[in-house]
C-alpha cells in the first residue's frame, strides 16, 4: 500500500429533491450523503458498511459520477473530477470502475459475454479485433473462467460465474479503483466465498483499490483494512477493521456489532439488546445526532448538537458527543 | 394443545417435482423429517435445495400449473395433507398451520388495514365476530410490540416500515394459535439491528405459545440463534441432520462443512491487522436439477468422494444420538477433523 490516496472524497454532500403539490415544486430533500469525507490507497480496501437508507450506494453512485454530487469534493489519483461535465468525465472512467450487485441487470442478454466483457476494450481504444479477443480471453481466465464460454450468454451463466463476468469487465480497462456495492449479497455462502478469494487476489495482484459497500458485517471484516459504519448519510465511526471491531467507540457500531448473528448455539442469549426500533427516514432525519431516538447513551445535548466526526485515536475516527478526543475508550454510561 | 403424543408434523420422503421446457425438475427428492410439538426445527441449504418447496408443499401451496407432490406423505397431527381437498386446507392455513415469508409486502394486501387483515382471518377460522376479530388483531399487535397497536390497527402496510410489517405477519400468522408456524426466510430481507429484534421476538413468542416453528433460512447464524435440531438440504435431499449443539460442533457431511468453513466469521478472533486469510472455497456449482442425480449429489464438489459416492446414494445413518448424515465416507470424514 502506498501512501497517496487514489480516492479522496471532502464533504461530500447528495440531497435527492422531494417534489410535491400541483407545481411539483420542491418540498424537502432527502438528505442521502450528508458531509461524508475519506480517501482510500492504492492496494487498500476502505468498506462502507450500515442499513438501508444510510447512503453507502448513493456515495458509490457519486463517485462514479453517475449522480452529480450537490456538494463537495471528488478527487481521482490527484485529479479533482467533481465539476467535470460528462464528456471530460468520460477519460477518467478508466480510473474507477463498478462491479454491481447483480451482474445480470447491466448485461446486454443479445451480446454473448466475451463481447460484454471486450466493450470497455473497445470503447477506450485500447484493443480491437483479435488483440481485444485475446485481450478477453486472458481476462476469463485471470477470473477462474474459461475462454471458451467467451461465446455464451449471459443467462448461461450460474450467478458466481456472471458476478466473475461483471469484474473480467471491471478489470479489463486496468482501473485504480473498484467501487464493489453489495458484490457477493446475491450469492450463495459456497459462491460468495469464492469471489471475496477472487476479489482479495486481484487486488493484492494490480493494487487495486476498493470502496467495498455492504451491510454485511461479517464480509466486511474479512475483506476491508479499513471500515466506515454509516447512519443516515454520515459517517459515525472510521477505523481499521481490528479497531473497529475490537473497541468500537460509537454507540451504533456497537449495536451493529452486537445484532450480528455468529454461526455458534454456544454464544446464543449473548447478544446484548442494544438498540430498539426502526431506523429514522433519511426525508426527515431527526436534529443534533441522527442516531439519538435509539440510542441508550443520548443526553439531552445530542439531541441539538451535530456530533463532527473527530479523530480520537490515531486513524481512529469518531462522531459522538461522548467519545471527546483523547476521553476514556471504556463503556459509556447510561444517563439517569 | 392437543393432548395426541408423537410428533406434530411427519414428513415421509417427500418428492415435489416441477415441469419445466428443460424437463422434470426433482426439487425436493425423497426427504423425510419430523417436527416435534414447541420444537423449532431449521431447514438450512443454498438457492434450489429444496429447502422452500419443502415448505411449499406442507402447505400445498405447490402452483398446480407446473408442480406437483409426486410422492410421499406429510402428516399434521396424524391427519394425511396430501390428500385434502383444498377447501379442507384452506381451513387449515393460517390456522393450525401458519406461515410467514421472506417479503412481508407481497403477503400483506394493501389496500385493507393491518387490523382488517388480522382479524379477517381470525373470524374466518374462530367464528367470531368482527368485534372480536378485532380486539384479537390490537391483543396481537401488542404482543408483538408493535407501539401504539390501537392506531395501528387502522394503518395500512405501506405505512408501516420493512421490521414492522414482518411484526404484523408474526402477528396474524399467530392469531389463531397455530400449532405450526412455517418461516421461510423471515428476516433475510431486514437490517440487521431489525432481524435481531425480530429474531427475539420469535423465540420469545415461541416460547409464550408453544407454537412449533419450522425455520427455513440459508443463513448459519440464524439457524444457530434460533433452532433446536436442523435439517441440511442439498440438491433436494436431505444431507445431514442433528441437534443445533451437534451440528455445529461436528458437522459430518463434507457439505456442511464446506458451508461452515466458507462463511466469513465475526465470533473468531481478529486477525492481525491487515492479513486475511483466505475463505475455504466449495469448489463447483450444484447440480442441475432436472438430470437424475447418480450417486450422492455432492460427489462432484466433494474432496472425499469415491467411484462409490459417484455410484450409489449414500443411504442416512445414525453417526450416534441420532446424528443422520447421508455420507458413504463418513468414517474418513470424522478422522480429517
Amino acid at each position: 500500500m502506498s501512501d497517496a490516496p487514489v480516492l479522496q472524497v471532502e464533504g461530500l454532500v447528495k440531497h435527492f429533491p422531494i417534489q410535491g403539490g400541483l407545481l411539483q415544486r420542491q418540498v424537502g430533500a432527502v438528505r442521502a450523503v450528508d458531509g461524508v469525507t475519506f480517501s482510500i490507497r492504492r492496494g487498500e480496501t476502505l468498506g462502507l458498511v450500515g442499513e438501508s437508507g444510510c447512503g453507502k450506494s448513493t456515495i458509490g453512485k457519486v463517485v462514479l459520477k453517475l449522480i452529480e454530487p450537490t456538494a463537495g469534493k471528488i478527487v481521482l489519483a490527484g485529479e479533482d473530477v467533481t465539476a467535470l461535465k460528462p464528456g471530460a468525465m468520460w477519460t477518467h472512467r478508466r480510473r474507477i470502475q463498478t462491479i454491481f450487485q447483480d451482474p445480470y441487470s447491466s448485461m446486454n442478454p443479445r451480446l454473448p459475454s466475451g463481447t460484454i466483457v471486450g466493450e470497455p476494450l473497445e470503447n477506450f481504444g485500447i484493443a480491437r479485433g483479435a488483440a481485444r479477443d485475446e485481450q478477453v480471453a486472458q481476462l476469463f481466465r485471470r477470473v477462474g473462467l474459461r475462454p471458451e464460454a467467451m461465446r455464451k450468454y449471459a443467462h448461461e451463466f450460474s450467478g458466481g460465474q456472471r458476478q466473475r463476468l461483471g469484474i473480467a469487465k471491471a478489470l479489463s480497462v486496468n482501473p485504480d479503483v473498484i467501487v464493489a456495492d453489495e458484490p457477493v449479497s446475491a450469492l450463495d455462502v459456497s459462491v460468495q466465498a469464492q469471489v471475496l478469494n477472487l476479489l482479495i487476489d486481484l487486488q493484492e495482484e494490480y493494487g487495486l483499490a476498493y470502496l467495498f459497500i455492504s451491510h454485511d458485517l461479517a464480509v466486511m471484516r474479512h475483506i476491508s483494512h479499513r471500515i466506515a459504519v454509516m447512519y443516515l448519510g454520515r459517517i459515525v465511526e472510521l477505523a481499521d477493521k481490528r479497531t473497529l471491531f475490537t473497541q468500537p467507540l460509537h454507540p451504533y457500531t456497537e449495536a451493529l456489532l452486537s445484532a450480528a448473528t455468529a454461526p455458534d448455539p454456544k454464544r446464543r442469549g449473548l447478544r446484548k439488546k442494544i438498540v430498539q426500533g426502526d431506523v429514522p427516514s433519511p426525508a426527515n432525519p431527526p436534529p443534533g445526532c441522527h442516531f439519538h431516538t435509539r440510542c441508550l447513551y443520548a443526553t439531552a445535548q445530542c439531541r441539538v448538537t451535530a456530533p463532527p466526526l473527530l479523530e480520537v485515536a490515531p486513524g481512529h475516527h469518531v462522531a459522538c458527543l461522548r467519545r471527546p478526543v483523547g476521553g476514556d475508550p471504556g463503556p459509556l454510561s447510561i444517563p439517569g | 394443545m392437543s393432548g395426541t403424543p408423537g410428533p406434530i408434523l411427519e414428513v415421509r420422503d417427500l418428492h415435489t417435482q416441477f415441469s419445466t421446457l428443460d424437463g422434470i425438475v426433482r426439487a425436493v427428492d425423497g426427504v423425510s423429517f419430523d417436527v416435534a410439538r414447541g420444537e423449532t426445527l431449521g431447514i438450512v441449504g443454498e438457492s434450489g435445495c429444496g429447502k422452500s418447496v419443502t415448505a411449499m408443499s406442507i402447505l400445498r401451496l405447490i402452483p398446480r400449473e407446473t408442480g406437483r407432490i409426486a410422492s410421499g406423505s406429510i402428516r399434521f397431527e396424524g391427519e394425511e395433507l396430501t390428500t385434502l381437498t383444498e377447501e379442507e386446507m384452506k381451513r387449515l392455513r393460517g390456522h393450525r398451520i401458519s406461515m410467514i415469508f421472506q417479503e412481508p409486502m407481497t403477503s400483506l394486501n394493501p389496500v385493507l388495514t393491518v387490523g382488517t387483515q388480522i382479524a379477517e382471518n381470525v373470524v374466518r377460522h374462530l367464528g367470531v365476530s368482527w368485534k372480536q376479530g378485532r380486539e384479537r388483531a390490537f391483543e396481537m399487535l401488542d404482543l408483538v410490540r408493535i407501539a401504539d397497536a390501537r392506531r395501528r390497527l387502522d394503518e395500512y402496510p405501506h405505512q408501516l416500515s420493512g421490521g414492522m410489517r414482518q411484526r404484523v405477519m408474526i402477528a396474524m400468522a399467530l392469531s389463531c394459535d397455530p400449532q405450526v408456524l412455517i418461516a421461510d426466510e423471515p428476516t433475510t430481507a431486514l437490517d440487521v439491528t431489525i432481524q435481531a429484534q425480530i429474531l427475539d421476538l420469535m423465540i420469545e413468542l415461541k416460547e409464550k405459545t408453544g407454537t412449533a416453528i419450522v425455520l427455513i433460512t440459508h443463513d448459519l447464524g440464524v439457524v444457530a440463534e434460533t433452532t433446536e435440531r436442523v435439517v441440511v438440504m442439498y440438491a433436494g435431499r436431505k444431507v445431514e441432520q442433528a441437534s443445533v449443539e451437534t451440528l455445529f460442533d461436528e458437522p459430518l457431511h463434507p457439505y456442511t462443512r464446506g458451508l461452515m468453513r466458507a462463511i466469513p466469521r465475526l465470533d473468531v478472533e481478529a486477525d492481525a491487522a491487515g492479513t486475511r486469510p483466505r475463505l475455504q472455497e466449495i469448489p463447483g456449482l450444484v447440480p442441475i436439477l432436472t438430470q437424475p442425480i447418480i450417486g450422492c449429489a455432492f460427489a462432484p464438489r466433494c474432496g472425499f468422494a469415491t467411484d462409490r459416492c459417484r455410484r450409489e446414494r449414500p443411504p442416512l445413518i445414525d453417526a450416534g444420538a441420532g446424528h443422520l448424515v447421508a455420507c458413504w465416507e463418513v468414517d474418513r470424514v470424522r478422522r480429517a477433523a
